[in-house]
């Protein structure tokens, strides 16, 4: 988690990622984001993530982002 | 059959009473065969191209289905002896043979619409470059007539069929279900364009009658109508003077109707969208959100997350993201870190992407240079917003600028529309090359006076319709403020006094019969939308 928090955090300094948990419904991620975070996932955790995985339900917290990429870990 | 015509309004009332007079779990059949029957109306000719796309897309979705169904089965069965290279395998094996049942289907139906649409604009500039090349051949240009709303339902339509594709959602076995679902009426005409997860339950369920979401709907409708007929249709007498003869006119006039057909725009495309809503409230259906009052926007990206919103999310979903996370801008990505360095080559498969979608939106909107240039003119400023990002915030913070305060925001708003409104002088102008010359007049032509000197009087409006546009603007404006602040209007008023929600009711329909724009030469049918 601690890893995923720092990829957050260096893509966007400005949100308390610890904290929101409607990180896409908010708006608070936009598309930009959300595809320059999925490039660092694939990178860091050596995982497929395609079109298909990009629904708000997986990237509305960092919660949500964690247990994406392990189920794609154990896929 | 146009939205804001009696012949509408009958049509409605007819249709909802026949919805709710309808045993509960025939509702649907009875809202199909509305539907058809206000498609009906449009040309029983076109009825062909809408049986194609639902036709096509109901086989497709059914194959899809039953391919899921059997690869879970077999997948589950198989599971236990497979390692992760091995499960990785089956999925692109699968993944592979969806795709076949995928691509021709998207091709069937964007096919029929890029034939529809751009085959004239393709063979015309065709022919234009044999010509430069003196060969001796010209190709046959065949204009047809496009079917009402074929941009809006094949764009649904498809969005569940990707949704199907990737399992988001299970397929319609009904075909007559899925028929409902491509050709709802209130949507049809001008979006928005809805998701299957968002309506199929609305509208297969048989809705109960809810006063409130009916009182609601009205509601929304008269506002619709009120930005369509007292606002747009006014708005729009000023622009087409202007643009007719844009040459006569000198630069402020050319602002001026900028800034007037960006109301119109709005007043014209959000009306219809209200009253498609509204329509859709007294059958109990929710639609999606189209709008989030755009010319309240602080930067180009921000004004197309308000501006038509369902086909953003659309081209973001279904092109975007594919292209964005495909194998290709991956490697994009890397190659452009070793060429131009972290900042750049992280950047480049969101960048581009971008760009090809503005491209996409540009010729979505119609079959001319104007609108590739419309495209390409939204995907410069919005590459070069992100480039230079970071740039203009170190500039900003040098400066000293104090961004958390009123003036601030207020001047980002006022930068966001400039921009907005010399794109939307793009679309408008009958050609590329013109509106660069009503650019062009906007600078050096610029003479404030004439507007204190009766020169607003001479662009097809009098006193009496200018008073009205600059008031109903207003209200607009003060309705759009109030929303930005988090105040539900229409649930607000539900909470006045009896005797207040009726004066705010009554002078709603007055101020429509009053100041609509009506009149002979005047044709309701025209929303500008519904020629996308």
């Amino acid at each position: 988690m601690e890893t995923l928090l720092k990829i957050l955090a260096e893509i966007r300094p400005d949100v308390d990622f610890e904290e929101n948990k409607e990180l896409v419904d908010s708006g608070e991620l936009d598309s930009f984001d959300i595809v320059t975070l999925v490039g660092e996932l694939c990178e860091e955790y050596d995982i497929e993530i395609g079109a298909d995985d990009i629904v708000p339900e997986n990237f509305n917290s960092a919660e949500a982002i964690m247990a994406l990429v392990t189920r794609l870990q154990e896929d | 059959m146009a939205f804001t015509s009696m012949q509408f309004v009958m049509f409605l009332v007819l249709a909802v009473a026949l919805y709710y007079i309808t045993p509960k779990r025939y509702r649907w059949v009875t809202l199909l065969v509305v539907n058809y029957v206000f498609y009906y109306f449009t040309g029983i000719k076109y009825f062909i191209y809408l049986f194609a796309t639902t036709i096509s897309t109901y086989i497709a979705t059914i194959k899809l289905g039953n391919m899921i169904e059997q690869n879970k089965v077999a997948f589950q069965a198989a599971k236990a002896e497979l390692d992760r290279d091995a499960k990785k395998a089956w999925k692109a094996n699968f993944t592979k043979r969806k795709r076949r049942v995928l691509i021709p289907t998207l091709l069937f139906n964007f096919g029929i619409l890029a034939v529809l649409k751009y085959s004239a604009f393709v063979s015309e500039n065709l022919n234009l470059l044999l010509e430069k090349l003196s060969a001796p051949i010209e190709l046959p240009v065949f204009h047809f007539l496009l079917p009402l709303g074929i941009s809006f339902y094949t764009f649904q339509t498809m969005g569940y069929l990707i949704d199907v594709y990737r399992e988001k959602v299970t397929p319609e076995r009904n075909i007559g279900r899925l028929a409902l679902f491509i050709s709802f009426f209130p949507t049809i005409v001008q979006g928005p364009i809805g998701r299957f997860s968002a309506l199929s339950t609305q509208l297969f369920v048989g809705n109960d009658f809810s006063y409130q979401k009916a009182k609601f709907g009205v509601q929304l409708m008269l506002w619709g109508a009120f930005k369509k007929l007292v606002i747009a249709d006014r708005a729009g007498v000023l622009v087409d003077t202007v643009f007719a003869s844009y040459d006569t006119y000198g630069g402020t006039y050319i602002a001026v109707a900028a800034l007037v057909y960006c109301i119109q725009l709005y007043g014209d495309f959000s009306g219809g969208i209200d009253i498609a809503t509204g329509a859709a409230q007294l059958f109990g259906i929710d639609l999606e959100k189209n709008f989030e009052r755009p010319y309240l926007a602080t930067s180009i990206p921000d004004f197309w997350r308000r501006w038509h919103i369902t086909l953003g999310a659309w081209f973001r979903d279904y092109v975007f993201y594919p292209l964005s996370l495909s194998k290709f801008f991956t490697k994009v990505g890397k190659k452009g870190r070793q060429v131009f360095g972290n900042y750049i080559g992280k950047l480049l498969p969101v960048l581009i992407p971008q760009f090809i979608i503005f491209f996409l939106i540009g010729i979505w909107h119609g079959a001319e240079w104007k609108y590739i240039a419309f495209g390409f003119y939204n995907g410069t400023l919005i590459v070069l917003g992100i480039l230079f990002e970071q740039p203009l915030q170190n500039l900003v913070q040098k400066l000293k600028i104090n961004t958390a305060c009123f003036s601030w925001h207020l001047f980002q708003i006022l930068r966001t529309l400039v921009l907005v409104t010399l794109g939307k002088i793009i679309t408008r102008a009958p050609s590329f090359g013109v509106s660069v010359a009503m650019m062009h007049s906007m600078v050096v032509q610029w003479d404030t006076d004439v507007l204190f000197h009766g020169g607003l009087l001479q662009l097809g409006l009098d006193v009496q319709d200018l008073c009205v546009l600059v008031f109903a603007c207003l209200v607009l404006l003060c309705v759009s403020i109030l929303q930005e602040c988090g105040i539900q209007v229409r649930e607000t008023l539900a909470k006045q006094n009896l005797y207040f929600r009726w004066v705010i009711y009554l002078s709603a329909v007055f101020s429509l019969i009053l100041f609509g724009v009506y009149g002979l030469n005047y044709n309701a049918a025209d929303f500008i939308y519904r020629g996308f």
